[in-house]
């Protein structure tokens, strides 16, 4: 397998490739999800590497791969049977300390309708700024301001602490 | 000018907590902040759902073996593509077993990275398929409780295993039998009380070792209170008040020994 160049528009891409796999995870509700929208994502990309004006790559690969996650329903497709891929993906440790905490969380998330997500994801994850996100999502920075708004309500409802007791073992 | 002249806007909180303010407007806030705890709750409410998020799919930011093949410019069949990553993945082994270098792409750690707790879920399932079963809910009945507590701890590999007496908050032991949770052999117990109002007691293995809060799930009236503690995963479902669920659930906390 040839390696390509590191100023290629490959070498670029592959140098991007950690971070686009973090936020296809992100948006996706499982490992095989996130993996499969990073491959369409990726497929997206080379086929329309024609309109990339030379500026910000990974904007624009941020951008496709939103754009892949709202028409979602043709890499959803592909999947479950990922054995090889999964094989190959091996991942790294778990850092999230409660298991049931992340499981929560998790939740939470899938519970955000996927234009909130995206934005949060964007601006948490990616550390995008707000003028960014609305430029590459094409709406308005108030539109923006509300999603996110949005999201971080619904999260905080979900994770209530009401439905958490801490564990008393009376003797 | 004291800090109540200069109310930030809901906008402005969230770009503060996001550090996508200027500079002397981020101080600005900081100041409105110190002296309005409730915009500061939830300021730091979303900075701590950041970093809940971000620690959640750190993880995922890292190469993949076959990334080199994710850039071809045409992709075959998914069929083909399996192939090709098939290969990828018998030349990565050789040249790793060549090389001493062994690139780690076994299957034995093929467990995702959110190796998600179903608890809940496989306590729901069970609950709804086995406490409206009539003629079989269980397949040891209680009558033979030493036995079933010998068969199922010897599944869960537990030694001592010990069936919870519920007794106390009037319910007593209808039986158990052996589910899969989690992929892996688990116990279910059911108790019934007079009026023949069922719960269930889902103990399974759990990779865990820590020991976690209750947590609650509800799905429509069937209520789950689930919790992880040393290794096993717990979780009492029934259509019962909450509270006294709770109470079933501290009770089978307390008699289960950590």
């Amino acid at each position: 397998m040839k390696t390509p160049s590191e100023s290629s528009f490959e070498g670029q891409i592959l140098a991007l490739l950690p971070a686009l796999r973090r936020y296809a995870r992100s948006l996706a509700r499982s490992d095989a999800e996130g993996e499969d929208l990073l491959q369409d994502s990726l497929e997206t990309a080379l086929t329309r590497r024609g309109q990339w004006r030379g500026l910000n790559l990974r904007s624009w690969l941020l951008t496709i791969m939103t754009r892949r996650y709202r028409n979602g329903l043709r890499y959803r497709t592909r999947h479950p049977d990922t054995d090889i891929e999964e094989a190959l993906n091996v991942p790294a440790p778990v850092a999230v300390s409660d298991p049931l905490e992340r499981r929560r969380l998790e939740v939470a998330l899938n519970s955000l309708p996927e234009e909130q997500r995206a934005v949060l994801m964007l601006v948490v994850l990616e550390g995008c700024a707000y003028a960014d996100v609305a430029t590459m999502l094409d709406i308005p920075v108030g539109t923006v301001m509300s999603r996110l708004a949005r999201a971080r309500q619904k999260i905080s409802e979900s994770m209530q602490a009401e439905n958490i007791i801490p564990l008393r073992r009376p003797k | 000018m004291t800090s109540h002249d200069i109310r930030p806007s809901e906008d402005e909180l969230h770009a503060f907590s996001d550090g996508q303010l200027t500079p002397d407007r981020q101080e600005t806030v900081a100041a409105w902040l110190a002296d309005n705890p409730e915009d500061a709750a939830r300021v730091s409410a979303w900075q701590a759902q950041g970093s809940a998020i971000r620690t959640l799919f750190a993880p995922y930011e890292r190469r993949g073996a076959g990334d080199g093949r994710l850039l071809k410019p045409v992709r075959h069949s998914t069929f083909g593509r399996r192939l090709a990553l098939a290969a990828a993945a018998a030349l990565l082994f050789v040249a790793g077993v060549g090389t001493g270098t062994l690139l780690p792409v076994s299957g034995a750690q093929k467990q995702p990275v959110l190796a998600s707790t179903d608890l809940p879920d496989e306590a729901h399932a069970a609950y709804l398929i086995y406490a409206s079963e009539v003629r079989h809910p269980v397949e040891v009945a209680a009558t033979e409780e030493a036995h079933l507590a010998t068969w199922l701890g010897k599944r869960l590999s537990r030694t001592n295993l010990k069936v919870p007496n519920l007794g106390s908050l009037g319910f007593h032991l209808v039986g158990g039998r052996l589910v899969p949770v989690d992929g892996q052999a688990g116990a279910l117990f059911m108790y019934e009380d007079q009026n023949g109002q069922r719960l269930t007691m889902l103990v399974g293995r759990n990779g865990e070792s820590r020991e976690t809060s209750f947590r609650f799930a509800a799905v429509g009236k069937v209520e789950t209170f689930y919790w992880i503690d040393n290794g096993f995963g717990y979780a009492v479902t029934g259509e019962v008040p909450r509270e006294l669920l709770r109470k079933v659930a501290e009770e089978c906390y307390r008699q289960f020994p950590a």
